[in-house]
């Protein structure tokens, strides 16, 4: 893996416990799970027997089962039971790389690293009062971060600070909102988006089409830019 | 647990470096130890021990085989336990 540290991966209310979901960091894809107690998980999204997508599958209590098979991997990644050879004991090489993962401000974040690496500091962010949405672009991260703050949307302009490379404050309309970024792939982003204040619906509507209109002023400035990248 | 050492001699067209290497991986995903026994380009012989259920699955991946070669026919026999236990490899190599 050619990247290290902590990404935002979703939003932690959009993980509910039983369900999982896949996503991509650079290009490789993780599942992102909920265990029944609540407990997050973020591994590499390949069942080891046949490949496919664990993001897939089912999630029972704290095991996950592959949707092709059935094996069942527990919260150590370890899987644990076999359907087609129910008297098997599993050997502990049976295994799902996993990673590190933390929830601050709101966000799930994963952390990636070699396994004899020591994890990074997980992000410390202030806890959200209301998480606003994710947008997933087609378009480079950082064209994504530099049309944030470059948008103005009816009078609608933000301010922006930048707290580190993944993560963004962003004052807009009286409100401020916490942005974490997430690479996708080369030419596609994610932005995960918080809120810092209690915001009812009426008041969180006008910030989720803010955040609409970013993403496809951020696509469309990433298509003219193949367009002039062809026409030089 | 119920465990068994079983003999495979694997021939066809055979890369015997990639289909050893092929093998090993698979020995060492399943948890099983290995030894080679013989090889040369048209056969390769083998010996695992472990679970049946996982001799089983060692079996039907090495009558895939890797990409280069081609695995036409596998005889399967017992082993002796001290044949696995002289020759074993041992295994994540």
């Amino acid at each position: 893996m050619s990247f290290r540290g902590w990404y935002p991966l979703a939003l932690s209310r959009d993980i509910a416990p039983g369900t999982s979901t896949g996503t991509r960091v650079h290009g490789s894809e993780f599942v992102i799970w909920r265990d029944d107690k609540g407990g997050a998980h973020v591994w590499e999204d390949r069942c080891p027997h046949r490949g496919m997508k664990l993001s897939f599958g089912f999630v029972r209590g704290d095991h996950i089962a592959c949707l092709y098979h059935g094996w069942q991997y527990d919260t150590a990644g370890q899987c644990r039971y076999i359907p087609a050879h129910p008297d098997l004991t599993v050997p502990k090489t049976i295994k799902v790389p996993r990673f590190s993962v933390a929830e601050a401000g709101g966000v799930i974040w994963g952390c990636f690293s070699e396994e004899d690496d020591d994890a990074p500091p997980a992000p410390k962010l202030p806890v959200a009062a209301a998480a606003l949405r994710s947008i997933f672009a087609d378009c480079p991260a950082p064209l994504l971060v530099e049309r944030v703050g470059l948008l103005d949307v009816e009078g609608l302009t933000p301010d922006v600070s930048t707290i580190d490379d993944r993560i963004l404050e962003v004052r807009l309309g009286g409100n401020t909102l916490i942005a974490c970024v997430q690479p996708v792939a080369d030419k596609e982003s994610a932005l995960h988006i918080v809120a810092m204040e209690e915001l009812d619906a009426a008041q969180m509507k006008p910030l989720a089409l803010w955040a609409e209109e970013l993403r496809r002023d951020a696509e469309s400035f990433a298509r003219k830019a193949a367009i002039r990248e062809i026409a030089a | 647990m119920n465990r068994e050492s079983v003999i495979f001699k694997f021939s066809g067209r055979l890369d015997a470096d990639s289909f050893i290497a092929f093998a090993r991986h698979r020995a060492t995903r399943l948890d099983l130890p290995l030894a080679v026994l013989t090889s040369d380009n048209g056969q390769v012989a083998l010996a695992v021990g472990g679970q049946p259920d996982l001799v089983d699955a060692f079996d039907m991946a090495c009558s895939l085989g890797p990409n280069d070669c081609i695995v036409l026919d596998v005889e399967r026999e017992p082993a002796p336990e001290a044949l696995l236990e002289s020759r074993n490899e041992g295994m994540g190599q």
